[in-house]
């Protein structure tokens, strides 16, 4: 079961990431942007959008199928950290800068996200309670 | 940032909460159908084709947005629609605001403040 969820992760951090990678080859292609026809139609044509909507739909199924199984705190809290995997992949092929802003404000959204996390968990486990004293 | 990128980003952040709670109006409708029956209705309720066009316009903000700031930047400025959906999920739909959910929406907040104070 373990593995189950690790590959699973593993998965929609993946398709999280290329997305994203995506996008922002999308945005590079069709640059420089304007509020024209011209501009959508670069967009449109350009394969890296298709790449992004792949990934989309792929981050969507596996997702899905992660929901089946997985509580939803823990796997909302694991959805998020796609913040970390594409800092590091755009610092990598985009050679963008590691500032302190970028550092420390991630952390504070991640720490965020756990927090939510965890707030999920507590409310499924009490309306499991209810259901369970409503039951009883 | 530049003022075109907050725009952007604001655009991008209303268009994709409208979008989730229209995908909730819509899936919040006919609870005790069958499952054909119940994608049935949803294919055509109009909640439905108002969140996927939402969506739609989206992606090409989202383009737009990137365009402008550095991706890791974006990706993390784009995570404050939690924040937003949990006040819109207070506000109309009476979900609840538990302490941890309050301290995880003023953290993120605050990141989400601070990376974008850095650009």
């Amino acid at each position: 079961m373990m593995r189950f969820y690790c590959i699973g992760f593993l998965v929609l951090l993946a398709f999280d990431t290329m997305e994203q990678t995506c996008f922002k080859y999308a945005g590079m292609v069709a640059a420089p942007l304007e509020f024209s026809s011209s501009w959508l139609e670069k967009v449109i044509s350009c394969p890296w959008s298709y790449g992004a909507l792949c990934g989309y739909l792929g981050s969507f199924a596996t997702w899905m199928t992660l929901l089946r199984r997985a509580p939803i705190g823990p796997a909302f809290a694991a959805s998020h950290l796609e913040i970390v995997t594409v800092t590091c992949l755009s610092a990598w092929i985009f050679h963008e800068p590691m500032t302190w802003h970028k550092i420390l404000g991630g952390v504070l959204i991640l720490l965020g996200v756990f927090c939510l996390a965890k707030a999920e968990h507590a409310v499924a486990s009490k309306n499991a309670g209810t259901l369970d004293a409503q039951q009883a | 940032m530049t003022s075109l990128a907050f725009l952007l980003w604001l655009v991008n952040m209303s268009m994709d909460t409208f979008g989730h709670l229209s995908f909730k109006i819509a899936a919040s409708r006919g609870g005790g159908l069958s499952t054909g029956a119940y994608w049935r209705q949803l294919l055509k309720h109009p909640w439905l084709w108002a969140g996927i066009s939402c969506y739609v316009c989206e992606f090409f903000v989202w383009v737009a947005f990137l365009s402008q700031v550095p991706l890791g930047v974006g990706v993390m400025l784009g995570s404050f629609n939690i924040v937003l959906l949990m006040i819109a999920g207070r506000l109309l739909f009476k979900e609840m605001l538990t302490g941890w959910r309050i301290f995880g929406i003023v953290l993120i907040t605050l990141g989400v403040i601070l990376v974008g104070m850095g650009e």
